[in-house]
């Protein structure tokens, strides 16, 4: 009988998500026929004129989660490196219990604080660059690195928890310092936990939307003419996120080709976010096989 | 208002229509829907009233549904034209009307203190175009103008593009970084030098955010206060109307004695319009 639930659960589940995918795909048919690949390769989205083409708020949620990664994931792995292998237990399920509750603020809290005092630490930090503005793609990675750092302690904690006892006692009988025993047995045993809280992490970021809407500035077509310039990063730009959380949505409602590109970029965004956590998740599992 | 599209657009697929007799229906504006929405929200609560609001279309999705006998009252921040009348002969439009909304050209401090008090339309239309990028070219400081716009759709937005455009489908397609709220806007601009926003007027503080006057062909400066709003002297500007057909009648004619009522023109207050009784001074 569990069984049977489990089963039929699960594929309600599944079905729900091909279902959901199924309509997505067939809601943008009509601009992925208008547009073909240049949908997604093209940086013109100007909806009045019936141009859509995505290609810089796919650039604008993979840089701002990039900005992210790189600062919280060096962060994420030492803290979770400290509370795994040198806090005391008592300690460690405290500082887990206060980093999983930075993960439980709603995220437009975050953003509230991103306007009230991130936007302008970095229009006044970088004032040297001449910002136009604290709405900057920068802005939103710095913000959405707070808001990935819980995901990538906890996990990356539970990652080298995982890594059994014995190894370590091995490790230390052979004659390895604590610091050696870290290197060189625990990461390189937790690594495919750890490469699952970092693409977890980042599947996070990506998806992220009310705190990326209010401090990423919402300015459309802002690609950089070099995809490795950092210039752009003190501009405003657009996400997927941001432009689905944006009025355009509302305007596109009863036009079809529009409306077609507004849930082409929702296809987008469950595609890469869908891909990004399933690998983290296989991963994941991987681990904790092992 | 997204979600709400959403679930509604789900719902048709799948249950077919949700509407049913014995509901007072609504439909138009996003504008006026921000206090009518709250309203319908305080009758439900307090007299049990089945109101169905929605913003299908914006004023003209108001006026089409109402001609089409779909709603019993439509919301418009526009009046109804002459075309729209002979379009639905069949329906005695009725403009009730509930409020009004001014937009105001605003600026941050740094701005007004450097000396920019007032900008004409073509100065407007300009920067708006981006052959104006910098404060220097109307007298103020040598500072690159942030212009925050606001987002497309939006009612402020939609004042703001008919007064440069005569018509806001006319208005050019442009990449400025855009601002929802009006909160968002006033914080935005307040903390960004050289900034500048459209925004409803009585947003404006004095104090982070100024309003600048708008000058006219002949040099006269028009500021967005009550008496100018009242006059139409001010030209961004726009009435905020219930529509009906013909008198109201039952539940309809509740809702729009509420809205006219003490407590429904708070609300019209509360989400930055003027009342009636403002401009009757």
């Amino acid at each position: 009988m569990t069984r049977f639930f489990s089963w039929l659960f699960s594929l309600l589940a599944l079905a729900a998500f091909f279902a959901l995918l199924l309509l997505f795909v067939w809601q943008s048919l009509p601009v992925l026929r208008a547009e073909g690949g240049s949908y997604v390769t093209e940086n013109r989205w100007f909806f009045r004129q019936h141009q859509f083409g995505a290609a810089a708020m796919i650039y604008g949620s993979v840089v701002v989660s990039i900005i992210a990664l790189m600062i919280a994931v060096p962060l994420g792995l030492g803290a979770a490196i400290g509370t795994a292998e040198y806090l005391p237990a008592r300690l460690r399920w405290v500082a887990k219990a206060f980093m999983e509750l930075l993960a439980g603020i709603p995220s437009v809290v975050y953003g509230l604080l991103g306007i009230l005092l991130l936007r302008n630490w970095v229009y006044d930090g970088f004032v040297a660059f001449e910002p136009l503005s604290g709405d900057t793609l920068l802005t939103a990675g710095l913000l959405l690195s707070i808001m990935v750092l819980p995901t990538i302690v906890t996990l990356g904690d539970d990652a080298l928890r995982a890594v059994s006892a014995k190894q370590r006692h091995a490790a230390r009988g052979l004659g390895l310092t604590h610091a050696e025993t870290i290197l060189f047995i625990t990461l390189p045993q937790a690594g495919k936990g750890l490469w699952a809280a970092i693409l977890l992490g980042f599947g996070r970021a990506m998806g992220e939307t009310i705190a990326v809407f209010l401090v990423v500035g919402r300015q459309d077509n802002q690609l950089p003419e070099n995809l490795f310039s950092l210039s752009m990063l003190l501009e405003a730009g657009q996400t997927l996120t941001s432009k689905l959380g944006g009025a355009e949505t509302n305007i596109a409602y009863g036009d079809p080709l529009h409306w077609a590109a507004i849930t082409g970029l929702a296809l987008l965004l469950l595609l890469i976010t869908g891909l990004v956590t399933w690998l983290g998740s296989v991963f994941r599992r991987r681990s904790q096989d092992a | 208002m997204t979600m709400s599209r959403i679930s509604l657009f789900l719902l048709a697929m799948g249950a077919g229509s949700t509407l049913w007799a014995g509901t007072l229906k609504i439909n138009g504006s996003t504008t006026v829907n921000l206090p009518a929405a709250e309203a319908a929200e305080v009758l439900r609560k307090e007299r049990g009233m089945d109101i169905h609001i929605d913003t299908q279309g914006g004023s003209s999705g108001g006026i089409s549904m109402l001609g089409d006998g779909l709603v019993q009252l439509g919301m418009a921040s526009k009046p109804v034209s002459d075309k729209d009348r002979e379009k639905f002969p069949n329906c005695r439009f009725k403009e009730i009307a509930v409020g009004e909304d001014a937009v105001a050209l605003i600026v941050s401090a740094d701005v007004w203190e450097g000396g920019v008090k007032a900008i004409t339309r073509e100065q407007a239309a300009d920067i708006y175009e981006g052959r104006i990028k910098n404060w220097s070219e109307l007298g103020g400081p040598d500072r690159r103008i942030a212009f925050f716009n606001k987002e497309p759709g939006r009612g402020t937005w939609e004042v703001f593009a008919h007064w440069v455009y005569g018509d806001s489908k006319k208005a050019p397609q442009v990449n400025f970084p855009e601002v929802g709220g009006n909160e968002e806007a006033r914080s935005k601009v307040g903390g960004t030098r050289g900034a500048l926003s459209q925004l409803s007027s009585s947003w404006v503080d004095n104090e982070l955010i100024y309003a600048l006057g708008i000058m006219t062909k002949a040099g006269e400066v028009i500021e967005p206060v009550t008496s100018n709003i009242a006059t139409r002297k001010y030209p961004l500007s726009r009435p905020l109307f219930l529509l009906s057909n013909g008198e109201p009648t039952g539940d309809a004619k509740i809702f729009v004695e509420f809205m006219l009522s003490a407590e429904g023109q708070k609300l019209v207050e509360k989400h930055g319009y003027l009342k009636l009784a403002d401009l009757k001074q």
